[in-house]
């Protein structure tokens, strides 16, 4: 009895000594945020066909048919400068039937959710505070700039180019 | 002084004056590093030429051991046309046997200089067509990758401080890689010196119709202006992450203006006033709308690929009848320069060259002629020809070089073409060899 008090008073002095000094984890109570930026995962460029098929469900909200895609990849490659020919398709696009655009002055009554939008559509992912306030002021400052513009100029920048 | 005397003198210095004399250097005429020339314009002549059809005029003799011999390239060469069993032409009481008459009044082997037998160490189209562009062969480079070495098109424009908008390379279509060609992977050039390249059957034909011709032409200032701007921005914060794209630099102005070009040729298209030859359609056509770049941007250099020819695999009839309307497309692209565009007009210098030979052995297919037809692969792929005429370039020499005896290989080409617009001193040593054709006349 002595024996079994002896060792049940060891175990105990043991784990009293371990379980009391367990250090508690910081609290610096501030927001958690990513470190990354926001377009760092897109390391892939697209292929003509990729880019054509993508640009075509984001500006007609429903997929290209199989035929067009061969036409316009033809076309693409048919021209050197990739901007340029870019540009050339995107406002042939622009001047068909069934383009989803918000109207300027929609866009206009809410700038905000407008970029915001234009943001998810298009780049997959959210917008910076940077970004919107360079919006924001640029559309301020440039009253005639439209929906169409803003999505051409998204649709032949670099970063929707990858993935 | 005395009569005799005089005579001999009047002689001596007259020949002092128009005999071409050996230069230390090896060098019939000096280079002066002065441009020849203002503009060149390179025809990759055709896609895989046998020298007995073409230079040799062998017609279907060797081909075919068909005893009929002569020339069938009269804008080109020198010579009597065939006389007998007449296929080449365009159809007539029966298919082919309408030679297309001639364009040119003098031939551009009599307006400069004939290579009679030059050599290609490549037997394969785009091989052949990468060391035409950049004076290297590159056994190791395959299909679908940009060249390691630059192009002439980035020689120029970096050491000519050419814009994009006046160098143009025209393909007479998207197959084979050749669109990749533009410009290389060199670390030193690259991109941003490419050259602006055009398959303008597929721009302008059905795909471009259905897919190019309804484009905006937005306004310059109140709506591209601010569309660059977004773009432009978007685009600095792209490139925080240290990617960008590769663009032969085509200034906002010259990509307006090429806009436009494409708005007029969709429009001469559709009312049929395309530059075209005579006798047109296929690869012809590709020929037209070169004659309509080089009216708009009178380019330092352009670059216009022709490869129907090819179809000598399979078919030596047409190969024949190919061959012909290349060379007729050639004539009426140096006619045209001469004639419809004054600012080139005498001050234009013109190279040929296949990118290969074709074999002496035929494969096992015949036609409905019963034509052998010819791959490309055995000794004979090795043996090609080029032509070059324009100012500067000599024009009262014989041929050179006989099959014992090639004088001048593909390398030379790009030398050649850098030595006309004056900056081949200037060139970085990347290619295989620093002689131009005219180091070996």
């Amino acid at each position: 009895m002595h024996i079994f008090n002896k060792y049940f008073l060891s175990f105990l002095i043991f784990i009293i000594l371990f379980s009391s000094c367990k250090k508690d984890d910081p609290v610096y109570s501030i927001n958690q945020i990513q470190a990354n930026a926001y377009n760092a995962n897109k390391t892939k460029l697209k292929s003509p066909s990729q880019f054509i098929s993508i640009l075509y469900a984001n500006l007609f909200q429903k997929a290209l048919s199989a035929n067009e895609l061969v036409e316009i990849t033809r076309c693409i490659e048919s021209v050197g400068d990739k901007e340029l020919v870019h540009e050339v398709i995107i406002s042939n696009f622009m001047s068909r039937n069934g383009v989803t655009l918000p109207s300027d002055s929609l866009m206009r009554a809410d700038l905000e959710g407008f970029i915001e939008e234009t943001y998810r559509r298009f780049y997959v992912r959210d917008i910076t505070a940077a970004e919107r306030e360079f919006f924001v002021n640029f559309f301020n400052a440039n009253p005639d700039v439209s929906a169409e513009m803003v999505y051409t100029a998204f649709s032949l920048s670099n970063e929707y180019q990858f993935y | 002084m005395k009569r005799r005397k005089f005579i001999k003198n009047s002689i001596l210095g007259s020949t002092a004056i128009t005999m071409p004399f050996i230069l230390p250097s090896g060098r019939l005429f000096a280079s002066t590093g002065s441009a020849m020339a203002d503009h060149v314009v390179f025809v990759a002549f055709a896609g895989g030429v046998r020298q007995q059809e073409s230079v040799l005029q062998r017609y279907l003799y060797d081909s075919q051991d068909y005893p009929s011999e002569g020339n069938i390239l009269y804008n080109l060469l020198d010579g009597a046309p065939p006389t007998e069993k007449i296929v080449y032409g365009t159809d007539g009481v029966v298919d082919g046997d309408t030679p297309i008459p001639s364009i040119l009044n003098q031939s551009l082997e009599s307006q400069g200089v004939l290579f009679k037998e030059m050599v290609s160490s490549h037997a394969g189209h785009y091989g052949g067509l990468n060391t035409l562009l950049t004076g290297n062969y590159q056994y190791t480079q395959g299909l679908k990758s940009k060249s390691q070495m630059p192009t002439i098109f980035e020689y120029v424009r970096r050491h000519l401080g050419v814009p994009a908008s006046k160098v143009w390379y025209i393909g007479n279509g998207i197959g084979n890689s050749i669109p990749l060609l533009d410009y290389s992977i060199h670390p030193d050039y690259g991109s941003q010196y490419g050259a602006n390249f055009l398959a303008p059957t597929i721009t302008f034909g059905n795909d471009g119709f259905n897919h190019l011709k309804n484009a905006k032409v937005y306004h310059p200032e109140d709506e591209l202006a601010p569309m660059y701007k977004m773009k432009y921005f978007l685009d600095n914060v792209w490139y925080s992450q240290g990617r960008s794209l590769p663009n032969i630099g085509n200034t906002e102005e010259e990509k307006f203006e090429i806009k436009e070009f494409f708005k007029e040729m969709f429009e001469k298209t559709q009312q049929g006033v395309i530059a075209h030859p005579p006798v047109n359609g296929g690869e012809l056509d590709a020929i037209g709308y070169a004659c309509e770049v080089l009216k708009r941007f009178k380019p330092t250099l352009s670059v216009i690929y022709l490869s129907s020819v090819d179809v000598c695999h399979s078919n030596f009839t047409s190969y024949l009848r190919n061959l012909h309307r290349a060379d007729h497309g050639v004539g009426h692209l140096w006619d045209f320069i001469q004639n419809q565009i004054p600012e080139m007009s005498g001050k234009t210098a013109i190279i040929l060259a296949p990118e290969q030979g074709r074999n002496l052995e035929s494969n096992n297919i015949v036609d409905a002629n019963g034509f052998k037809a010819y791959d490309h692969s055995d000794q004979n792929t090795r043996r090609v020809f080029g032509i070059m005429a324009g100012p500067g370039i000599p024009s009262s020499l014989p041929s050179i070089g006989n099959e014992q005896n090639p004088v001048g290989d593909l390398l030379n080409i790009t030398p050649t073409i850098a030595e006309i617009l004056g900056f081949k001193e200037q060139l970085p040593g990347l290619t295989a060899t620093n002689q131009s054709l005219f180091d070996l006349i």
